[in-house]
């Protein structure tokens, strides 16, 4: 028995093969470039996605079953969230900086305008500000999700989190549809 | 020690804020007021208003010219043909050499 309140994780094969899936993706995707075989990156895909299934799995039962999620674990967890939710704004940061500095001052190339000579912008006001509040919406159907789950209401957790997931459903269908009626692709 | 004193101050009056307002109870019941009150009714809104502007802003696609710094092809796709972006749409993509189809 241990004398602290600190998961000590038992042996496991994930993190050896979450770090090979990132080879055979990494790779794969230069070989499909280059060479035109999918194989590798197909590889890597799958190896991913059960990488995720297992070991995830694993941690819903080390931290429910086997009660190894003490508030100090729980505490280390929400840094972990902390600094992940910090390196997204960071790499939002970084598209933001390069909208700005191609933006602010076009270059000939581009005609010496923005947006840039034969391109047609969307309107923000349209497709984009739908996506905007369902962004927005899901925020909230998820927080509702959250109060209820920590009331034990176990039922509207579950329509809640339907709720929220049926958004994220459609807020990615929207956003295909937009890339595909786009008057411009991505490589533009 | 007086920093210690003050953090001690902070967690008694958020203790009892708490506890005066009944801790989390009915957190759930607002958030889900907040759900069906504002926030699907404002994606109901955003998409009357997306809908009515996609109606009458259907015209036809810009003219073709074939600028150098767009449809820039240094090396081909790796799927299809090599020439046709992933969102590939014929009737408002045109490809380097222009539209593809009869219809331009």
């Amino acid at each position: 028995r241990q004398a602290h309140a600190y998961h000590m994780v038992d042996p496991s094969p994930w993190p050896l093969t979450g770090a090979t899936a990132a080879l055979l993706l990494t790779s794969g995707l230069a070989v499909w470039f280059h060479y035109h075989s999918t194989t590798l990156m197909t590889l890597g895909l799958i190896l991913m996605l059960l990488t995720m299934y297992q070991w995830w799995r694993d941690i819903v039962r080390e931290g429910t079953y086997m009660g190894h999620h003490t508030p100090p674990v729980q505490k280390g967890l929400r840094y972990g969230m902390i600094l992940f939710i910090t390196s997204e704004v960071f790499f939002f940061l970084g598209f933001f900086w390069a909208f700005f500095h191609s933006s602010l001052a076009p270059t000939p190339e581009l005609g010496g305008c923005w947006p840039p000579t034969g391109i047609t912008p969307l309107d923000p006001f349209e497709v984009p500000l739908l996506n905007t509040a369902v962004l927005l919406a899901s925020g909230v159907t998820v927080t509702w999700a959250h109060h209820s789950l920590m009331e034990g209401q176990r039922k509207e957790a579950i329509q809640s989190l339907a709720l929220t997931i049926l958004l994220g459903c459609y807020f990615t269908t929207l956003q295909a549809m937009e890339y595909y009626e786009a008057p411009f692709p991505f490589a533009e | 020690m007086a920093l210690a004193s003050t953090a001690t101050l902070l967690r008694r009056a958020f203790a009892s804020a708490a506890a005066a307002h009944g801790g989390h109870e009915g957190g759930a019941r607002t958030w889900k007021i907040l759900t069906f009150v504002v926030a699907l009714p404002g994606v109901g809104v955003c998409m009357a208003n997306a809908w009515l502007k996609m109606q009458h802003g259907s015209h036809d696609p810009p003219e073709f010219i074939s600028y150098p710094h767009l449809r820039i092809r240094t090396k081909p796709f790796p799927w299809g043909d090599g020439n046709h972006s992933l969102f590939h749409n014929s009737h408002t993509n045109p490809l380097p050499t222009g539209y593809e189809g009869p219809h331009h």
